[in-house]
């Protein structure tokens, strides 16, 4: 890391130089965009007719539109109800009991596993979408194996528990991520602490709660991070099973600003959602920054 | 005696959870395999690969290698890109260049509809709107993620071993080439498969970049092939579903050795 001590960087600044200079290139053109995305959210730019060529500077009017027009609140306690159970809760609870429980078991059981919540990770958005509409509709597996034979007529589980079955969904979908970091974070755990809190009496659940979880804190946090703002801005596989409906349940910001920008047309409100999405994600990603800096 | 019984009570319930996890895919199995297949959940008659004739031929075929080509363009890309300012960013003291990256990976946590505009926008003046196009914004949008994913990797490598390597006369290239890249191996098949996973699976972008039908992915293929109505083909479908699937399940299973320890590094750093 000392600029001075080490000649290798020090007489190739050059060659390091053009080795940032693509990389400049394209995070210039990341910053570019990002800028314009911005001056939309203050214009009454549209996609299609009039407006998409003689737009106009309107202030802070779609900002207002924000808060006093129906939409955009209940979608942001929408996505916040599928954020907290999907993710935190669905997730990262299951994801961390999961790494808890195969390290101590056999290594074919931890494969079968692993290899079983990872299918799901990997399926791509489209087709875990396709996958649970189907796994949920009135022919599907749960009515045929679980309602039906109880003598339950069919339910339509995508109508009328919209939004826990695409929680459910999320939660098969991305455990697998969750899991993986927490593993890896349990393996950097020394064998030595945890046989030594074992030898003073503590019990396994004190064990787990009292001496791993503290050492592993700063990977908590990353995977709170990546997860919450992931969660939170997840788009493909919501929009592929109920395109925000039936009525707005489950329009989660992220359908609503496509809706909101593409299907009406509001570029410029549009480009005030995401807009409003950045602070919003902003803002979360602080806090965890805290939780990961603080114990040092 | 009792410790035997608590680990059998788990993994029946580990290999119960597994079933439930796993249960979903019978459905696309049934109907893949199945010639006749009608979209119902129920055990076919005769099995056979026909729809999987169907689905690796003609159009299908062509999504495919679109798919394939935009996949790995833009894994290849990214992981060029990134190493080549990855590394010098990890070396030299630039201040103020942790901040700036997270600051970059924060910026591309806004939805990418947010900056799908502007894009689309620059593509289409400079006459990018095919996959080249596709492939380059998907750089982009990959950059920040990437460059900090390598840059926490590289800070890794023990600046002694390159110091020594100096000192026996080793160019800046030999010590990149030599030392550096084969010690974060994990971590460059770690930012390639997620680049290649998230480019394979990336729907929005080409769907609005490929105007015609030659030059559709096999995400936007499977999306617009929900959308036709009438007849709908579950028997294609499904079998299109395990092909799509497929190479990326593959390429996992290929590194898995490589992405266990690659997470590690994920984990850690600010």
């Amino acid at each position: 890391m000392k600029n001075q001590a080490n000649p290798w960087l020090t007489s190739n600044l050059f060659l390091l130089g053009l080795g940032l200079l693509p990389a400049a290139i394209l995070i210039g053109a990341l910053l570019y965009f990002t800028a314009w995305a911005f001056a939309f959210s203050f214009t009454d730019l549209a996609l299609v007719g009039r407006k998409s060529v003689e737009w106009n500077w309107v202030g802070l009017q779609n900002f207002e539109r924000l808060f006093t027009r129906r939409g955009f609140l209940e979608s942001l306690w929408t996505t916040v109800i599928f954020v907290f159970f999907s993710a935190i809760v669905g997730q990262s609870v299951l994801g961390f009991l999961l790494a808890a429980v195969l390290r101590g078991s056999q290594s074919t059981i931890r494969s079968v596993v692993e290899v079983c919540i990872m299918l799901g990770w990997l399926l791509p958005d489209i087709v875990a979408a396709f996958l649970w509409s189907a796994t949920t509709s009135q022919t599907g597996l749960i009515n045929q194996l679980i309602v039906v034979p109880l003598g339950f007529p069919p339910i339509n589980f995508i109508n009328e528990y919209a939004l826990p079955i695409v929680t459910i969904a999320n939660i098969w979908k991305g455990t697998a991520w969750s899991y993986l970091l927490f593993s890896a974070a349990l393996d950097s755990v020394s064998r030595e602490v945890v046989e030594a809190a074992k030898v003073d009496g503590a019990t396994p659940f004190q064990r787990i709660w009292l001496v791993q979880l503290p050492i592993i804190r700063p990977h908590i946090a990353t995977n709170m991070l990546f997860i919450t703002i992931w969660t939170f801005t997840y788009f493909p596989l919501i929009f592929a099973m109920t395109g925000g409906g039936p009525g707005r349940q489950t329009e989660v910001l992220a359908v609503f600003l496509y809706n909101q920008s593409f299907s009406r047309g509001n570029l410029g409100f549009g480009s005030a959602i995401s807009v409003a999405m950045l602070v919003i994600v902003g803002l979360l990603s602080l806090v965890y920054l805290r939780m990961l800096r603080e114990p040092k | 005696m009792e410790s035997t019984g608590t680990s059998r009570v788990t993994a029946i319930a580990l290999a119960f959870m597994a079933v439930i996890w796993i249960s979903p895919f019978s459905w696309l199995l049934l109907n893949a395999f199945n010639p006749m297949s009608t979209g119902q959940l129920e055990i076919p008659r005769a099995v056979g690969l026909d729809n999987f004739a169907l689905a690796v031929s003609g159009n299908a075929g062509r999504q495919f290698l679109n798919s394939m080509l935009i996949a790995a363009g833009t894994a290849t890309l990214s992981v060029i890109v990134g190493i080549s300012a990855a590394y010098p960013l990890s070396r030299l003291r630039i201040p103020g260049r942790n901040a700036f990256l997270w600051t970059l990976v924060l910026l591309r946590m806004l939805p990418s509809a947010g900056v799908l505009v502007p894009l689309y926008f620059a593509a289409q003046r400079s006459g990018l709107l095919n996959q080249l196009g596709v492939i380059i914004a998907l750089t982009v949008l990959n950059l920040p993620f990437t460059l900090l994913l390598l840059k926490n990797f590289f800070d890794t490598v023990p600046i002694e071993l390159e110091e020594a390597a100096y000192v026996e006369g080793a160019s800046l290239l030999q010590i990149v080439t030599k030392i550096v890249l084969p010690m974060s191996r994990a971590g460059i098949a770690v930012v390639w498969f997620y680049s290649f996973t998230g480019a394979w699976n990336e729907f929005l972008l080409p769907l609005i970049f490929a105007r015609v039908q030659d030059a559709f992915p096999m995400s936007v293929g499977l999306y617009a092939a929900f959308g036709q109505q009438g007849a709908i083909n579950y028997g294609f479908l499904t079998a299109f579903s395990i092909i799509y699937a497929a190479p990326a399940v593959g390429v996992y299973f290929l590194l898995r050795r490589n992405m266990n320890t690659g997470f590690a590094g994920v984990g850690v750093k600010g």
